[in-house]
């Protein structure tokens, strides 16, 4: 076998609360378009911002061309011809395309002229149709993203690695991308296109590796394989097919009731579009889809941390869509967040404040005007009993619990002072097996409490054994809303890969 | 003892002694002997009944400006601006003095200074909340505002009649802080200090709005998706915050100096930084480090007066001890976030 043109070997990253990368070792040749896949937070980014020179590998070694190199920063990395195109660029918005391109790469006096014509030169090579002259806070998304591509030409970059370079894009800049890519590896060097869209992945790349959680769960030529197999490494190795235990029986009084949802970004593609579905009383509502197409933004819409464009939410019969975060807690929302660390727990908190957290409005607590701390210690002690937290006691700090733990303290924290509707956004997501029958059986309980639920799972596996009904997010649109024994994995795998109702069947 | 205790005493030890080790070394160039200089440093401080005293005296203001630092720090904001809402607090305490020449004047005094001095810090935090200001550069800059603001009055509406020099009327008697140790100019301030701490404490720790305050400061995403609102807190943070450093100007003005002048105190702001830094912003502690900084700075002057070595070496001390204290702060971060990184590691 030929040398590889860059070659990472075994690569692990520590952040200081996670597990960033572990053990990742992957090359990319001359010529290849290599798509690293992954949902957000795999590891992706990372791992290629060590290749970068960003952040700096705890362990592991980086090759080019078998021989063994430091990369220390980006300027280590450009010397190496490695050009990075970051998910949010870099470009200084005040300046024109031509001083933006030469930035950092010219000293002393500049000859415009010759720097204009060089750039002009580049621009045409390539059909790209961006005048040098014009400031970039003129631009639209898609000619920023060129001139960050001509910013890598320009300093002769043989490997380029796009961190999805195809997010902020409308379809026709993805196709003039995509041409582009195509066309640059051709001529003979490299690149490396983050994503976690798994049609572009089929579309441009000859190589495609997997990630998952900081590991590498795969790595295939695109001719040996197709979307749903994608879809079940990216998600869980193997969709075991699950025995549905539970009645389908739920009362039909309408609990959530969200209408024409839209929420837009600044700039570019909306990020939900038009979402609407009703979740009633003892139902779990389950939302599927590979991670990244607009669940959090839905969960986030619903809780009130985002504004919606447009649309409505009710609870029950209230108009909830202009309330406040503080309103709908009171109303009985609950929310169990797919990322504890920054949305759910304090960490440097003991577990008896983590649980005073979400009801400190409430005057449950107040005693003389000071925290009845007798009360909030034996309610604390209390959800550490029923909810088998595995912990010395009220007063430990929530960091000094095992993540499973901590998911225990916030399901039991959300489930008791939230009577009416609860979101579980990823609730098992990095837990181990008796961790996740712990908070699969209080899911379940609340449903016979007919409390309404929402559950958001990239594990389809889940997503079957616990919802009575499912709907299948892309792109942030609703693919379908099924009833639970409608679907099989193969038909919400085509459908979570973008397929709609039509093809899949 | 948990590593995190740990560190803080080990750092700041390690702090005081560099501090010291760093002056001596200047005592050094003045061809004294540092060990003799820092004798009579040491035994100076504690040599009479006044000298004690003067030691509390010195502390009281720098309780104030420390727990103003330390509340807002709890939200992980930075109120650098202490030394000024002392100014405006000062202001206020003497306006009111003034206008009084009553016993009554001292409560209103203390009502007055911490609302004022409050509201003059409430406008950082809303104007942090407001249009995403940086609290620090802001609250820096008003300092300077209310020195120039102070400056102005004493030399117009506030000016002694006489009309010499940029100070104030002295304060009739019925109006001072009454003293609680006979023979020294310990006064009633030191008292309003250490309940002032106290309080503070329980606000933090005992109540729900500290609770939220301190959460906002460990976590402000998880805070706001509690329903919290991390930009009332800011307002409210800063309020509290400036309010206390505004007490200190009723120490200062009623208890001590019974008159406001120009230069006033200039340095308790900074010093007031340092040493809730010191006491890892903990209320208690900064009683316990504003005593260590009033007893150097107590003993400082003396030493000056006795040694022959020029006091304002102590001045330097202080400044290094502080420099090394805020290094520690850092210090500390880096061994922690190392200690977790190593607790990863072994976990796989």
């Amino acid at each position: 076998m030929d040398t590889p043109f860059f070659e990472l070997k075994n690569i692990s990253k520590y952040f200081a609360k996670v597990i960033a990368n572990k053990d990742v070792s992957l090359s990319v040749d001359k010529g290849e378009v290599l798509a690293l896949l992954g949902e957000n937070g795999a590891g992706k980014s990372t791992c290629m911002k060590i290749l970068y020179g960003l952040y700096h590998a705890d362990e592991g070694e980086i090759f080019k061309e078998g021989k063994r190199i430091t990369i220390k920063s980006p300027k280590e990395a450009m010397r190496y011809k490695i050009s990075m195109i970051q998910q949010h660029f870099s470009l200084v918005s005040a300046h024109t395309v031509t001083e933006n391109i030469i930035l950092g790469n010219v000293k002393g006096r500049i000859n415009w002229i010759d720097e204009e014509r060089k750039i002009q030169k580049l621009t045409d090579q390539y059909g790209f149709d961006v005048d040098a002259r014009k400031k970039i806070k003129d631009l639209t998304v898609g000619e920023q993203q060129k001139v960050e591509i001509l910013k890598a030409l320009y300093l002769d970059a043989n490997l380029l690695i796009m961190d999805e370079p195809t997010a902020v894009l409308t379809p026709q800049e993805i196709d003039t991308l995509m041409e582009f890519v195509k066309d640059y590896s051709r001529r003979g060097n490299a690149v490396i296109f983050i994503t976690h869209k798994l049609k572009e992945v089929m579309n441009v790349a000859s190589r495609i590796i997997v990630m998952r959680s900081g590991i590498i769960h795969g790595n295939v030529l695109k001719e040996k394989t197709n979307e749903v197999e994608l879809s079940r490494m990216m998600i869980e190795h193997k969709i075991e097919e699950l025995e549905k235990v539970k009645d389908n029986n739920y009362v039909k009084d309408v609990c959530l009731s969200v209408k024409g949802l839209t929420i837009k970004q600044k700039k570019g593609i909306p990020l939900l579009k038009n979402i609407s579905f009703d979740i009633h009383k003892g139902e779990i509502f389950g939302i599927a889809g590979v991670s990244g197409n607009g669940q959090q933004e839905l969960c986030m819409a619903i809780c009130g941390a985002l504004k919606q464009a447009e649309g409505s939410i009710n609870l029950d019969d209230t108009d909830i869509t202009n309330l406040s975060i503080k309103k709908r807690i009171e109303l009985g929302m609950g929310y169990v967040p797919s990322d504890r660390h920054r949305y759910g727990m304090i960490m440097d908190m003991s577990l008896s404040e983590n649980v005073l957290l979400k009801t400190s409005y409430s005057s449950e607590w107040k005693k003389n005007g000071l925290i009845d701390r007798k009360k909030l210690k034996d309610k604390t002690n209390q959800i550490i009993k029923k909810f088998n937290v595995k912990a010395p006691g009220h007063y430990s700090l929530a960091r000094e619990l095992s993540g499973g733990n901590q998911q225990k303290v916030i399901v039991g924290r959300e489930v008791e002072f939230c009577g009416e509707f609860i979101i579980f956004d990823q609730p098992t997501r990095g837990l181990d097996l008796g961790a996740i029958n712990n908070v699969h059986s209080a899911i379940l309980k609340e449903k016979q409490n007919n409390k309404a639920i929402m559950l958001v799972s990239t594990e389809l596996s889940e997503i079957f054994t616990l919802s009575d009904r499912v709907a299948i997010f892309y792109k942030g649109e609703i693919q379908g809303i099924f009833k639970t024994s409608e679907l099989n994995s193969e038909k919400i795998g085509l459908l979570m890969a973008g397929y709609k109702h039509q093809e899949a069947i | 003892m948990d590593k995190k205790t740990r560190d803080i005493l080990i750092t700041n030890f390690l702090a005081i002694l560099l501090g010291l080790i760093l002056s001596g070394i200047m005592v050094l160039f003045l061809k004294k002997n540092p060990l003799q200089v820092f004798g009579i440093l040491f035994s100076s401080m504690f040599r009479d009944g006044y000298t004690i005293g003067e030691i509390f005296v010195k502390a009281t203001p720098l309780i104030f400006t420390a727990l103003a630092f330390a509340f807002t720090f709890k939200a992980n904001l930075f109120n650098i601006g202490a030394q000024g809402q002392f100014y405006i607090g000062s202001i206020t305490a003497v306006t009111v003095s003034l206008l009084i020449p009553s016993p009554f004047a001292i409560p209103l005094a203390i009502i007055f200074s911490f609302l004022i001095s409050g509201i003059w810090a409430g406008f950082i935090g809303f104007f942090k909340s407001k249009f995403k200001a940086n609290e620090f550069l802001i609250s820096m800059m008003s300092t300077y505002v209310a020195l120039n603001f102070m400056n102005y009055l004493l030399r117009t509406t506030l000016m002694e009649n006489k009309g010499e020099y940029p100070q104030t009327e002295s304060l009739v008697k019925s109006t001072w802080l009454f003293k609680i140790v006979p023979h020294t100019r310990l006064h009633f301030g030191f008292i309003l200090a250490v309940v002032a701490a106290i309080i503070v404490w329980l606000i933090l720790y005992r109540t729900t709005l500290g609770f939220r305050i301190r959460a906002v400061g460990q976590n402000q995403e998880a805070a706001r998706m509690s329903g919290v609102n991390p930009e009332r807190i800011y307002i409210l943070a800063f309020f509290i915050s400036g309010g206390l450093a505004g007490l200190a100007g009723v120490t200062e003005v009623n208890g001590v100096q019974h008159m406001l002048l120009q230069g006033f105190n200039p340095s308790i702001g900074a010093l007031g930084i340092g040493i809730a830094i010191l006491a890892n912003a903990h209320p208690i502690g900064i009683i316990f480090a504003s005593i260590l900084f009033g007893a150097l700075h107590v003993g400082g002057t003396i030493m000056g007066q006795l040694s022959g070595v020029p006091s304002s070496i102590i001045n330097l001390m202080e400044g290094f001890v502080m420099v090394f204290v805020i290094i520690s702060y850092f210090v500390r971060k880096r061994w922690e976030q190392n200690r977790e990184k190593k607790l990863l590691k072994e976990g796989i």
